[in-house]
């Protein structure tokens, strides 16, 4: 099954690094955002997500804060 | 039944897992994450035998290291809940309802950012309250953050707000500055930043984001309120040793007590090494070499006790 992947980043946030190279090691299509340079994107990502942190992640509307790879794995069908 | 189980998956839990394997010790290692809390760091230049390494690439090698090894038992994605002691040595129960059993048990859980405690902090996490500076601080472009804690991270946390934020205050509970004073000197001639002496938190203020921090000035003997959009909190860490309960000793921090020669605790079988412990000094290398003399000490342990 394809998933609508989004992941919202700043390019100095290890965490969303650790995300990225999930999704990659997994086969996941993602689209990235970076939040540092994209307002209207840290503004959707505020929307979506109700707070100041990154990364968010957005599988399917399902909306997750941080990196938690068992929660991703769950959304994903991957375990 | 195993021989050791090792709590963390930092640079100490790591080294004493390879260490344990190599020694053929009967060995399961616990841990939520690889690689500690230096994983955030950008650039890390203090990792022996590497000029220079990012804190994610140096986790991926700690754990590639670590899968390397033949025969120990990897539990990852596990935080440990609780250890009791039984007849022949502990009972270990992690979050997701694994249990355990082992003779002996290395402590290297390393520790967290220490909170402020006051009201507000929880209701704003993430809401303009930060713990990762590294991270966040690109969110704030164009606003006012305050740095709570003068000590080396908080240092960082302002050098990491200065391109993107308007004003950095630095908040310094006491007259002093306990960081290192080069770094402190480059910041503080920096125009965006202010630094604010005497000033403890109150509370952290806001609605739906955060407005402010209520918080009293030493100086002037006040309260007072100042309008912000971030409260980035370096105010030092606390000890990850929740889960011993009171089987070890720790000090009026709550590290454990070990003993320096061997990194036992006062609990027999129990040892511990890296910031969890009540030695001084926070370094990768420390833990790891710490952790090395803990097996090996377990290690001799193990063949006295057979």
């Amino acid at each position: 099954m394809t998933h609508n992947v989004t992941i919202y980043s700043t390019p100095t946030c290890v965490y969303c690094k650790m995300a990225k190279e999930f999704f990659k090691k997994n086969g996941v299509k993602y689209t990235e955002h970076d939040v540092a340079a994209d307002e209207a994107a840290r503004n959707e990502m505020v929307d979506k997500s109700h707070q100041l942190g990154v990364p968010v992640i957005d599988i399917d509307g399902e909306i997750h804060v941080g990196f938690n790879r068992q929660d991703l794995e769950q959304s994903l069908g991957l375990r | 039944m195993y021989d050791l189980i090792i709590i963390g998956g930092g640079p100490g839990g790591i080294s004493a897992g390879i260490y344990a394997s190599r020694k053929k010790i009967k060995t399961a290692i616990i841990a939520e994450t690889f690689g500690g809390q230096s994983t955030v760091s950008a650039d890390i230049q203090n990792w022996v035998g590497t000029e220079s390494i990012s804190g994610l690439e140096l986790a991926q090698k700690l754990e590639a290291h670590l899968r390397a090894q033949q025969g120990i038992d990897i539990v990852d994605g596990e935080r440990v809940a609780k250890v009791e002691k039984t007849d022949g040595g502990f009972k270990v129960e992690t979050q997701g309802g694994k249990t355990l059993e082992t003779r002996t048990i290395l402590v290297a859980s390393g520790s967290r950012h220490r909170r402020l405690g006051v009201p507000g902090e929880d209701k704003f996490d993430g809401k303009g309250v930060v713990w990762c500076s590294t991270c966040d601080a690109p969110l704030f472009g164009g606003k006012t953050v305050a740095v709570v804690g003068a000590g080396n991270s908080g240092l960082e946390a302002v050098r990491d707000a200065i391109p993107y934020a308007s004003k950095v205050y630095l908040f310094v509970r006491g007259d002093s500055v306990r960081g290192d004073q080069q770094t402190f000197e480059k910041i503080s001639k920096d125009p965006k930043v202010e630094v604010m002496y005497g000033v403890q938190v109150q509370e952290i203020l806001g609605d739906q984001f955060v407005t402010g921090v209520k918080y009293i000035d030493a100086k002037a003997n006040a309260v007072k309120e100042l309008k912000l959009d971030g409260v980035f909190v370096e105010i030092g860490s606390v000890p990850n040793v929740e889960f011993l309960g009171d089987l070890a000793k720790k000090n009026d921090v709550n590290a454990l007590v070990v003993d320096y020669a061997t990194q036992q605790t006062s609990q027999p079988g129990i040892w511990a090494a890296g910031d969890v412990t009540a030695l001084p000094y926070r370094q990768n290398n420390i833990s790891a070499g710490d952790a090395i003399k803990a097996v090996l000490n377990i290690n001799d342990y193990l063949h006295k006790n057979k």
